[in-house]
């Protein structure tokens, strides 16, 4: 962060289109936002974030060389080399998939976020700072695909959790670490463990890692959430 | 010239009888029994008023001896149609039936009677050295030569001094009351005696040159030649023979034959005529043996050497050829590709070829004592043409099945790319402009909330109408091609679809690598239908096992579930199964669907690697352009 408070940015996009789009939403921000470069592909990129030293990298998720999946070869990258810097990714798949995926490695400082949203001034704004302070955002939209199949199955999962456990899966999808979680709801640690395994378990997740246990259970806290308020800021 | 290459039309069915079963007997035939018989009632009546010492055994011999030629002549001409044999014999019957007028009373008609007599014995002759062609060579004119000089010089003269005429069948000669000759010119009791020893013993001299080259054509022909003589030359040699001695013991010796003599004469002539038939019947018996012998042995797909080696044998002829008709360049080859011509000078070599849709399509070149043997050659040759053509059927029926298989993952591959590229143009055109397009509403109302409520929540509804649009376009795009298959392959595409089922889903995949694009398009969306199915038919408790893995033969995979089952019919089938086994089986792999009532649904599939297209590492990804 610069001394006025202001965010350094480094964008990649290839796309001419959403570029300009890009650009132009990221003026709107006025002086909290400072885009040091504008980059096209995964080695430009890479120079870019190493001259800069930027607080956060917004890149579209598939780009040249390969136009697979270099936004998040990005912050696979950056996790290793630079941890404090956010990266947000930014998409047109709605797939969970590639949310997942951004989140293998960790989901502090990352968001996905989709290309539709970029204009919404609150919202970027919002993403951007939150992976700044190493905070995660998974775009509603995504959570709402993965919830879509549950919700149209008789029962949401969701439904077999206790109020207890509803409250502790809140905190851990609002990126809380379990000491937080249990600060937050004056309950001891081993308890909130205990619920923590109880949701798992209830959710169907006990065979995947640790990591994308929890952000699933987030997502798909997330997308009850995101039912019962409707979208939020409009 | 010895060639023999026949071009008939095949179509015709008199053509297909005729090689198959012999001709059916027809309205010329009638007419010859009907003369036969006619010939058979002259014998009698003359016999009857006639000379002869016994009426009744005269009668019976002529009759039995007409009726032997007449019915080899018949066989012949029937079997043979070609062949002047069967006219020949049927001739030689009727001279035979002329010389009954030897025992009429009237000194002309017992004459000509005697006269056809001679010409009778003379036709039997020439018969037995020319068989099989009709058309003596080489020392069968000596023999012939001979014979003939038996008559010119001996008969003949005797003729003219004798005063009774003498007759040729023992059984006819005149008990006393002999008609006079009416061409006895010299009266030289002398010479007739003369005479009388001279014709014996060139009538003998005659008989035993014809067993001379009898035996001595046999031992030097070949076996198939052989084959044919044996039963004629079985049933002349004793003719001959007893002939020789007989007149030996008459005409030269003096002395009198008697009835055991008299009885074999008698015999060995009815019997000769049956050596005709012998020969024919034994070479259709041995076309017939030999058309079993390569049926049974040319079934599978023998190899174009095989085949020649097997009708040389059957042949008998070591230096029998194949050749083959080539329709486009017009020209016959041997089995090695040689262009082989049809030579009219060669002396020792036939032809033999089979006509279809009057075209030729095969030929046998032979020895041309094959040419004998119709009935072999065509046995051997319908065979050979009937393996040969199953041989091309096999081959037609094989690369058409592997064109059509070819043909289908062609299809399947064209289908499956061009759905990848149809998603990508999606992606990169139309849904990458209505989001530029979402932003830009966006970016528009921020600019001044306040300025103009209204505009700017007009502009709001136009947002969330372009975010209805994009979803649709979304859901299109995916339901075309989902790219995450695309980019990440199986792995991934497989439990992003299990995330998205509506039943719980538990996902094992075990594949170290990428397989084809058709590949991966095949069992996906195979999977995809069967969670589906899941979903929609196994009830709202039913959850399912989504497997794949690899192991050294095939990639294997299969969704499972424990709902509700169904009834499989096997007769009904059902759509989406049948859509979901011609995706598998397009790839080169099979699908099975088991299920019933209670005991939940398995869907299995597999795909041998040979057809799966596997590349080791996970991070191959398949770029679209």
């Amino acid at each position: 962060m610069t001394e006025n408070g202001s965010y350094r940015v480094v964008v990649a996009e290839d796309s001419f289109l959403i570029r300009e789009g890009l650009r132009a939403a990221l003026e709107q921000q006025g002086d909290e936002i400072e885009v040091l470069e504008y980059c096209s592909d995964l080695p430009t990129l890479l120079r870019a974030v190493e001259q800069h030293r930027p607080d956060v990298v917004i890149t579209d998720i598939r780009m040249p060389p390969t136009n697979t999946n270099e936004g998040i070869q990005a912050a696979t990258t950056l996790r290793a080399s630079d941890p404090d810097i956010g990266v947000v990714v930014i998409s047109q798949y709605v797939t969970p998939h590639y949310a997942l995926a951004l989140f293998e490695e960790g989901s502090g400082g990352r968001a996905y976020l989709l290309k539709e949203h970029i204009g919404h001034r609150i919202q970027l704004v919002g993403v951007i700072r939150e992976v700044a302070e190493g905070g995660s955002v998974v775009d509603p939209k995504v959570v709402d695909v993965l919830v879509e199949a549950r919700m149209r199955a008789k029962n949401s999962q969701l439904a077999k959790l206790t109020p207890r456990e509803r409250e502790v899966l809140a905190g851990v999808a609002a990126g809380k670490s379990n000491s937080a979680v249990a600060a937050s709801l004056f309950m001891t640690r081993r308890a909130v463990e205990k619920n923590i395994n109880a949701i798992f378990s209830k959710l169907g997740l006990r065979d995947e890692t640790e990591v994308s246990r929890r952000v699933r259970a987030a997502l798909l806290y997330l997308a009850e959430q995101n039912f019962e308020s409707d979208l939020p800021e409009d | 010239m010895n060639r023999v290459f026949r071009n008939r039309p095949y179509d015709e069915e008199r053509e297909i009888h005729g090689a198959a079963f012999g001709a059916a007997p027809g309205r010329s035939d009638l007419v010859v029994g009907l003369a036969a018989v006619a010939a058979v009632a002259v014998v009698a009546v003359v016999a009857e008023g006639g000379a002869a010492s016994d009426p009744a055994a005269f009668t019976a011999v002529l009759a039995a001896n007409v009726a032997t030629f007449v019915v080899a002549g018949l066989l012949w001409r029937n079997s043979r149609p070609s062949s002047l044999i069967g006219p020949l014999l049927l001739v030689e019957g009727l001279l035979v039936a002329v010389s009954a007028l030897a025992g009429s009373r009237g000194p002309v008609p017992h004459l000509v009677g005697v006269i056809a007599g001679w010409a009778a014995t003379l036709g039997v002759a020439w018969l037995v050295v020319a068989f099989p062609r009709a058309r003596p060579r080489g020392a069968a004119w000596g023999v012939l030569s001979l014979a003939s000089a038996a008559f010119v010089c001996g008969e003949l003269p005797l003729l003219l001094t004798s005063s009774r005429i003498p007759l040729g069948v023992p059984v006819g000669e005149c008990a006393g009351a002999c008609p006079t000759n009416p061409v006895w010119l010299v009266h030289s009791p002398g010479a007739e005696r003369m005479l009388v020893h001279v014709e014996a013993m060139l009538e003998a001299l005659s008989a035993a040159s014809l067993v001379a080259y009898m035996v001595l054509h046999f031992m030097q022909s070949s076996r198939p030649r052989r084959r044919t003589l044996a039963l004629l030359y079985g049933a002349m040699v004793p003719l001959a023979i007893t002939f020789a001695v007989t007149s030996i013991v008459s005409g030269v010796a003096g002395a009198h034959v008697g009835s055991a003599g008299q009885a074999a004469l008698v015999a060995t002539q009815i019997i000769a005529p049956l050596g005709f038939v012998g020969a024919l019947l034994y070479a259709r018996s041995y076309a017939a043996e030999a058309l079993g012998y390569l049926s049974t042995r040319l079934v599978g797909e023998p190899s174009l050497a095989t085949v020649e080696h097997l009708v040389r044998s059957v042949l008998d002829d070591p230096l029998a050829r194949l050749v083959f008709w080539l329709p486009v360049a017009r020209k016959f080859v041997d089995r090695h590709g040689r262009q082989v011509k049809p030579d009219a000078s060669a002396e020792d070599v036939s032809w033999w070829s089979l006509p279809q849709d009057g075209n030729p399509t095969l030929a046998i070149v032979h020895d041309s004592v094959l040419a004998e043997d119709p009935e072999l050659l065509e046995a051997v040759g319908v065979a050979t043409t009937l393996a040969l053509e199953n041989r091309r059927l096999h081959h037609d029926l094989v690369d058409t099945v592997q064109a059509l298989h070819a043909s289908q993952k062609r299809l399947v591959s064209a289908a499956s790319e061009e759905r990848r590229r149809l998603e990508r143009d999606l992606h990169d055109g139309a849904q990458q402009k209505l989001v530029a397009l979402r932003i830009r509403i966006d970016l528009a109302r921020n600019r001044d909330p306040e300025a103009a409520p209204a505009f700017s929540s007009a502009l709001g509804a136009i947002g969330v109408d372009l975010d209805d649009a994009l979803h649709d376009l979304r859901s299109l795009a995916h339901g075309i091609f989902p790219p995450l298959l695309a980019d990440e392959g199986l792995d991934a595409a497989l439990r992003e679809a299990a995330r998205r089922s509506a039943a719980p889903v538990s996902v094992s995949i075990d594949v170290p690598g990428r397989l084809s694009p058709e590949c991966e398009t095949a069992v996906y969306y195979c999977c995809l239908e069967a969670l589906q199915n899941v979903a929609k038919h196994a009830g709202e408790d039913a959850a399912a096992t989504l497997r794949l893995c690899k192991d050294q033969r095939a990639v294997r995979f299969s969704v499972v579930d424990d709902g509700s089952g169904f009834v499989q019919d096997r007769d009904k089938g059902n759509v989406g199964l049948t859509n979901m086994a011609d995706r598998i089986g397009a790839v080169g792999g099979s699908l099975t669907v088991r299920s019933s009532p209670g005991e939940g649904t398995r869907v299995e599939g597999r795909i041998p690697l040979a057809s799966a297209g596997f590349v080791q590492d996970s991070r191959v990804a398949h770029p679209v352009r």
